[in-house]
């Protein structure tokens, strides 16, 4: 069955074009439920480290939207002076993008967290309490690892150094050492450690051994065994983002109110 | 084609077609075809299910596709045509998976990507499908996903219980790193685990079946 | 009177014997206390014109200063930490070695051998009884005799082993090593890897909170002692060589895997292998040559960013698992490389991957392991070209009727 170059040809139009119809009506209709979707797991994430997460039932989106709608509030910081900055959109505003545009971040200064670059802006999320006022703040922290850079969310009371909790949401660790930053019973013994020493400088670290309850070691946490470099990576990565170039200055607003 | 009544013959070649990958001719145990997302996929059941799911859908329409279209594919464009059909389905495949199983379609990042690149679909396609009529074509899909489906949730459910003391994410084996007594075993977590519990399925497959042990030379 | 027993119990496991079925564990005991019938001459198992057997105990003599050394640290080091404020590690060791009575002080000889042997001895046991069953399993399995290969492997494994290791994971790792190491390749002589490593690194992969980091000393650290090695400490910037002492470290005592610490007693072994010509001379100048050109190469780069950069040659020699595995691991003779020449670029490749690893990787502060069963994936494509070149050579020389 010989029909010639011009059937090929047609033949092979037809196919992509029918392919590319499919494929591209399948990527637009699905579109919007994908990007809900993606807002719906960070929501969900810091609702869990904000410790507003319910306790029971089930955890569907409504339940998940509900309460991110009732009890969190975005807000962008300006991170060199830790105010509220009104004048960039809480809602369009993506932090991978503005670190890799010049107009809004700049050249981290060395650091032992190797961040590479700093946004000038923040966006960081208040939990509410039942009245409206502030409760905790959850600020976005990244920092390398062993293998990978780790991502993830602190909660930090109103009183700008009470730890509530940690979590990482994306990280490419080992699993069954580094990838235990993931494991609840860790990440439970962050709750109620305090960042600042009585001067403002940073004093929350990961150290070996074994770290007391939080009234009484407040500024030190268990590693994990085996995972000397990926916790060490988490105490790097804590000690640039409270810091002066990271959430310091907000931070230190924080605590003057409270004081 | 006339298929108006089914002669025993067709109804053993579809017989045939459907049930033969699963021991006699797995693609995995014995063509050794798609193993590389069987490494990534199964640590856990639940991404070992759903990368199953995907690939036996995916390789059961491109079947499908293919054969219906077998005789209006110009033999010199075949393969580009077969790769972008297979291509499309797993795209549309993977848009799906974002859309409505985000959280596990998150775990199986680039994988349900890479079945465009999976041997057994292709394979298939070629070897198949463009010889063989639409319905039988697609339960040879059918078939051929289900053999891979079986190993790799064999090898899943290996790696998840031992290696994460868990199935479908729910503790069994209490770890002891959250207040249970069994020690997880890491390595199974770890890729070669899954060429380790793939060997120990071809050795075990073979034992019963000595007829698949290759000359050797 | 023992070979009068054996050869009246000889008949019972014959072919018509009542414990026909047994014969290959009869045939495992009589061998190992007499020398065979027949022993392996030819080019069977090693390729080489040694009897096989002979051979196997003459490293397993080389490894006794290494176990003697192993048994005393282990102890010397937990009586170290006993008698410096921590205490002794819950466990069934512990509980026996206090109903002795000895008390813990690490000037005390006799208590550190008996609580070392503690901790060695059941290791060496469990690692026996598990490789011994399932060489018979599979040598009554497949309807030939149990040889003797694992006898040297069997020494081999718990002397690269923490003190601390649970006896249940060394049972599963020996498990593992000898069947997916040896057997699924045909038994003695067939594998391409070493067992006793193989055990190791299915260890440190599965279970590596318990064979890395805080491991390597039997008992409960004083407050703020780290027992990590002297190279993980190195490697996490926490010490440098200059805290350390070179005499501590040739001859041992300090935290490591069992045998591996004391430099100086695995030379007594190298000793004794070359004299004997058990071991290959090439194998083990190829290991410290390799390293000592990574060594090199990684002082002159940068030691800036890097403290493992700057560790100088002489030291990698001393510390970790590198003279145990030159001596004991890159010289097996079935997973090395059999060519003259081979051997040399084998133990080069051992000895600049195991330094490359060291410093460069930054989760494993000891690549000894991983680089001997990396050269042991290679030794044959480092015999085929050495062949291949020898043949190119001669073809050249005598012209080109010698193909």
């Amino acid at each position: 069955m010989n029909r010639g170059p011009l059937y090929t040809v047609l033949f092979a139009l037809a196919v992509a074009l029918v392919c590319s119809v499919l494929v591209s009506s399948a990527a637009v209709s699905l579109a919007p439920r994908q990007a809900e979707n993606q807002a719906l797991d960070r929501e969900k994430r810091i609702l869990e480290v904000a410790g507003l997460l319910p306790t029971s039932g089930a955890i569907t989106r409504e339940v998940v939207r509900a309460q991110f709608e009732a009890r969190i509030r975005p807000r962008i910081i300006r991170l060199e002076t830790g105010e509220a900055d009104t004048s960039v959109d809480v809602e369009a505003f993506d932090p991978r993008r503005v670190v890799k545009d010049p107009k809004t971040s700049r050249v981290a200064p060395a650091n032992a967290a190797q961040v590479l670059r700093v946004p000038t802006h923040a966006r960081i999320y208040e939990a509410l309490d039942d009245a409206g006022g502030i409760e905790r703040v959850i600020l976005p922290i990244e920092g390398k690892g062993l293998w990978s850079t780790l991502y993830g969310y602190l909660a930090v009371d109103r009183d700008g150094t009470t730890v509530r909790g940690l979590i990482y949401y994306a990280h490419g660790e080992t699993p069954g050492l580094g990838g235990e930053v993931d494991n609840p019973r860790w990440r439970a013994l962050w709750a109620g450690r305090k960042i600042f020493d009585a001067h403002g400088a940073v004093r929350l670290q990961v150290v070996k051994g074994r770290a007391g309850p939080p009234e009484a070691d407040p500024h030190r946490v268990d590693s994990i065994s085996g995972a000397t470099l990926t916790t060490n990576g988490v105490t790097h990565m804590l000690a640039f983002w409270m810091g002066e170039h990271g959430f310091g200055p907000y931070l230190a607003g924080l605590r003057g109110a409270a004081r | 084609m006339s298929e108006h009544v089914l002669d025993p013959a067709e109804t053993e070649r579809r017989k045939k077609a459907l049930l033969d990958p699963l021991f006699t001719n797995n693609p995995i145990a014995l063509q050794v075809l798609g193993i590389c997302s069987a490494l990534a996929v199964t640590t856990k059941l639940e991404t070992a299910l759903v990368m199953s799911v995907a690939l036996t859908v995916v390789v059961a329409f491109s079947n499908l596709t293919v054969s219906l279209l077998r005789r209006g594919i110009p033999s010199s464009i075949r393969i580009i045509v077969q790769l972008m059909i297979i291509a499309s389905l797993v795209i549309i495949t993977d848009q799906i998976l974002k859309a409505y199983l985000f959280d596990i379609s998150r775990q199986l990042s680039v994988f349900v990507g890479l079945i465009i690149t999976n041997c057994i679909v292709m394979g298939r396609a070629e070897a198949y499908a463009m010889q063989n009529p639409p319905w039988r074509s697609f339960l040879d899909g059918v078939g051929n996903g289900l053999g891979y489906s079986m190993v790799l949730i064999l090898v899943a459910f290996v790696r998840e219980l031992f290696g994460s003391g868990r199935l479908f994410g729910v503790s069994v084996l209490p770890l002891d790193t959250e207040g249970g007594w069994y020690v997880a075993n890491g390595l199974l977590v770890l890729s070669p685990a899954a060429f380790f519990l793939i060997g120990i399925f071809i050795w075990v497959l073979r034992w019963f079946r000595p007829e698949q042990i290759e000359e050797g030379n | 009177m023992l070979r009068g027993w054996l050869d009246r119990a000889r008949p019972l496991f014959e072919e018509q014997g009542r414990l026909h079925a047994l014969n290959p564990l009869f045939e495992a005991v009589d061998t190992l206390l007499y020398t065979p019938g027949h022993v392996t001459r030819g080019a069977a198992h090693v390729r080489d014109g040694l009897d096989l057997k002979r051979m196997m105990m003459i490293v397993v003599i080389a490894l006794m200063p290494c176990m003697g050394m192993a048994i005393y640290n282990t102890g010397y080091q937990s009586h170290l930490w006993v008698g410096g404020g921590g205490a002794p590690l819950p466990g069934w060791q512990s509980a026996l070695y206090a109903q002795l009575g000895l008390g813990y002080s690490a000037a005390d000889p006799v208590a550190c051998l008996v609580l070392g042997a503690l901790y060695f001895v059941p290791q060496l046991v469990v690692t026996f009884a598990v490789g011994g069953a399932i060489e018979v399993l599979f040598a009554s399995l497949r309807k030939h005799e149990v040889n003797e290969g694992f006898f040297v492997t069997g020494f081999l494994v718990p002397l690269t082993l923490p003190p601390s290791l649970p006896l249940w994971q060394l049972a599963l790792g020996v498990a593992f090593g000898v069947i997916f190491a040896k057997e699924i390749f045909g038994g003695t002589g067939m594998n391409f890897l070493n067992p006793a490593l193989v055990v190791r690194a299915f260890l440190f992969f599965a279970y590596p909170a318990q064979i890395s980091g805080d491991v390597w000393v039997a008992a409960m650290p004083p407050d703020a002692i780290s027992s990590a090695t002297a190279l993980s400490q190195l490697a996490a910037g926490e010490i440098t060589v200059a805290d350390l002492s070179f005499t501590t470290s040739f001859f041992g005592l300090h935290p490591g895997s069992m045998g591996e610490t004391s430099t100086f007693f695995c030379l007594l072994g190298a000793g004794l292998l070359l004299l004997t010509q058990v071991a290959s001379w090439r194998t083990m100048l190829g290991v410290v040559a390799g390293a000592f050109l990574a060594a090199t190469l990684m002082n002159v780069a940068d030691p800036t960013t890097n403290p493992m950069l700057a560790v100088p040659f002489h030291w990698h020699l001393v510390l970790g698992g590198f003279a145990f595995g030159t001596v004991f691991m890159a010289t097996d003779p079935v997973s090395s490389a059999f060519t003259d020449r081979g051997r040399l670029l084998y133990g080069v490749g051992i000895g600049f991957f195991a330094i490359l690893v060291r410093a460069v990787n930054p989760a494993y502060p000891e690549g000894m392991m991983l680089a001997i069963l990396f050269m042991n994936v290679f030794a044959p494509l480092i015999d085929h070209f050495v062949v291949e070149a020898n043949m190119r050579w001669r073809r050249k020389r005598y012209g080109r009727g010698a193909a």
